[in-house]
């Protein structure tokens, strides 16, 4: 009897360990990917950018002797209207290379002939990424919001708001960080782009529709405008202004401003999200280790 | 069709370049098989097809039984591999990666820090455990590399030349590494350039040129088929010019060298009986011998040959 057990045993010997399930593997992937951005220096680096930003906003006006706005609102506009910028790097840094690295670095060759789901690997990492920028932000709130606390006496409510639009369009730059990592084929490449889509591409296009009396709705970057319109009370609308000096200059060019609606805008970056998100999981999920 | 790894009719075509032509190969059960074959023959790429690094063109691939392309969480789950020379994280420590990796595979606390310990004493990396990878050199990653290929304690394990980038000391532990999971039940598929590594640690062999099976079989056999081998002989004395021209008239012998004084090699046309013969009519010579060896370049002789034949 031993015996036949024993040869059983013997030859059907299989790895003790069970994969987890997805859901668990995302925990797992997203643990280690936060680690990596720590131990990159990646975190501490963004910390640092923000504490600069915060410090040269509430430095500057003291110095040249002007006094802050004496409206919570109007305090936080400020910090607010730099928020945009923070998320595209905060993309850049987190998102750009997060896929491209494992095919370029070769990491690829480790990871991908476990057990895991390339959907899976894709959502912790989505999330390891959304969970640091969101991380970032609430930081960077949470020093604006406090010094606005402390200085005008009162909470910005449409502080908290600009936040919340902010995770929003962070998110969505995520996703297109992620879209662009899965399709680039290096790691500089991808994260230069996703830098210069934000920064310059889609500014140039708002720009170019503008002008030409198109609203750029639909552009992400346009309804990421909102995270500091909406610190503005009353919230602007669109409307024509006469270019020039304040429409005295005779002959002045007729233009329109746009404002971004807050439900479109919410509505683009949610699309912007789901869509890249879908996208870049399609071209990861046929991408091969050929390299 | 019960084998842990088998591949069927197995195509891959790189933009209209034919890497993989139809290949059907088969891993028996706790054997280990050597994976041979001229550079671009078409190793790596069925290694990456195996582990899901690569999908086919046409053809399937099976661990386990568990086609690849169809579950391949299910049939990577049990199975262990290196593919070419992976890199690591660079800020991540040995233990850290292997955490990473283990958890995946569903290893919790205790058993991950049993097997860490054990797998990285094996490589002989116990120090380095808490070093981040980034400045580990070539053999020091390929060393973690076979760490973490075994922490899991696969049943199948896959290998695309696991001694490449390792130092002689390495290639020897490695190969130590390799015959103690040979005892064990391990299935295991190597592919290599060291002939004389694969005649030692394998049973099997399957040779492969331009994407096409050329042999597969049992490296005992295959060398019996050879039906030449080629042997080391050293004496105690000198052996004399004549003494050696009397040797290579035994029955058999062919291309005798020798070197110095008292070391030469002769091939041997033959089997076993024609060995035994010889060293009896040495000896009878009045030869002293200190020592009489196959010098396993015999699956080299076969392999050089049967490449040539498919150029
Ligand atoms: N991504 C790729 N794109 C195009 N051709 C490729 C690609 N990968 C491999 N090949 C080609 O496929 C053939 C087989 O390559 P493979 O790497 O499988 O060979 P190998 O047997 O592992 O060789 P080596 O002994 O040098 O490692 C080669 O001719 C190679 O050029
Ligand atoms: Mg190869």
């Amino acid at each position: 009897m031993i015996e036949i057990n024993e040869t059983i045993t013997k030859t059907d010997r299989k790895s003790p360990y069970v994969a987890p399930s997805d859901l668990s593997q995302i925990g797992i992937v997203m643990k280690y990917d936060i680690l990596k951005y720590l131990r990159s220096s990646r975190l501490i680096g963004f910390v640092a950018i923000e504490a600069l930003v915060l410090l040269l906003i509430t430095a500057i006006p003291p110095l040249l002797g002007n006094s802050y706005a004496d409206n919570a609102d109007e305090f936080i506009n400020t910090y607010a209207s730099f928020a945009g910028i923070l998320i595209i790097i905060g993309a850049t840094l987190f998102a750009g290379d997060a896929i491209v690295s494992e095919f370029q670095n070769r990491t690829g060759y480790l990871l991908f002939p476990k057990p895991v789901k390339r959907c899976t690997l894709l959502a912790g990492k989505f999330l390891a990424s959304t969970g640091a920028m969101f991380l970032m932000l609430f930081l960077y709130y949470g020093v604006a919001l406090g010094l606005g606390l402390l200085i005008t006496g009162r909470f910005s409510i449409l502080g908290v708001e600009s936040l919340l639009l902010a995770m929003m369009y962070a998110t969505a730059a995520i996703s297109v960080g992620f879209l662009i990592s899965s399709v680039m084929k290096g790691t500089t490449g991808a994260q230069i782009l996703t830098f210069a889509l934000f920064l310059f591409i889609f500014t140039i296009i708002t720009g170019v529709l503008t002008v030409s009396g198109m609203e750029p709705w639909f552009i992400v970057s346009y309804s990421g405008g909102t995270i500091s319109y909406i610190t503005q009370d009353p919230y602007p609308i669109s409307g024509t202004a006469i270019g020039g000096t304040e429409g005295f200059a005779p002959g002045g060019i007729e233009m329109t401003n746009y404002y971004p609606e807050i439900g479109v805008a919410i509505a683009v970056m949610l699309a912007y999200a789901v869509i890249s998100l879908v996208l870049a999981y399609y071209f990861f999920n046929r991408r091969q280790m050929s390299a | 069709m019960n084998e842990p790894i088998r591949t069927e009719n197995l195509t891959k075509n790189f933009n209209g370049f034919r890497a993989l032509d139809n290949l059907s190969i088969a891993v028996r059960k706790n054997s280990f098989m050597g994976f041979l074959g001229p550079n671009g023959a078409g190793k790596t790429t069925t290694i990456k097809i195996l582990t899901d690094l690569l999908s086919p063109s046409s053809g399937s691939a099976y661990i386990n039984g568990i086609d690849i392309s169809e579950d391949p969480k299910k049939a990577l789950t049990d199975l262990g591999t290196v593919v070419e020379t992976p890199e690591f994280y660079p800020y991540l420590t040995p233990k850290e990666t292997l955490a990473y990796l283990g958890e995946l595979h569903g290893m919790g606390d205790e058993d991950l820090r049993r097997r860490t310990k054990e797998v990285l004493e094996i490589v002989k990396m116990s120090e380095w455990a808490d070093k981040r990878v980034g400045k580990f050199s070539k053999g020091m990653k390929q060393r973690i590399a076979i760490a973490q290929a075994i922490l899991h304690e696969p049943s199948v394990i896959i290998l695309d030349e696991p001694t490449s980038g390792l130092d002689p000391r390495g290639m020897y532990e490695v190969r130590e590494i390799l015959t103690e999971l040979k005892k064990e039940d391990y299935t295991i598929l190597m592919s290599s350039h060291l002939l004389n590594e694969v005649q030692q640690v394998c049973d099997d062999v399957a040779l492969i040129n331009r994407g096409q099976l050329l042999k597969i079989g049992s490296v005992e056999e295959m060398i019996a088929s050879a039906n030449v081998r080629r042997l080391d002989v050293r004496t105690l004395t000198e052996t004399t010019e004549s003494q050696l021209k009397e040797i290579s008239q035994f029955k058999g012998v062919s291309d005798l060298e020798s070197f110095g004084s008292r070391d030469f090699s002769l091939s041997l046309e033959g089997a076993d009986e024609t060995q035994a013969d010889l060293l009896t009519g040495l000896q009878n010579m009045g030869l002293r011998l200190v020592h009489f060896k196959e010098n396993g370049v015999t699956l080299e002789n076969l392999y050089m040959s049967l490449i040539k034949d498919s150029r």
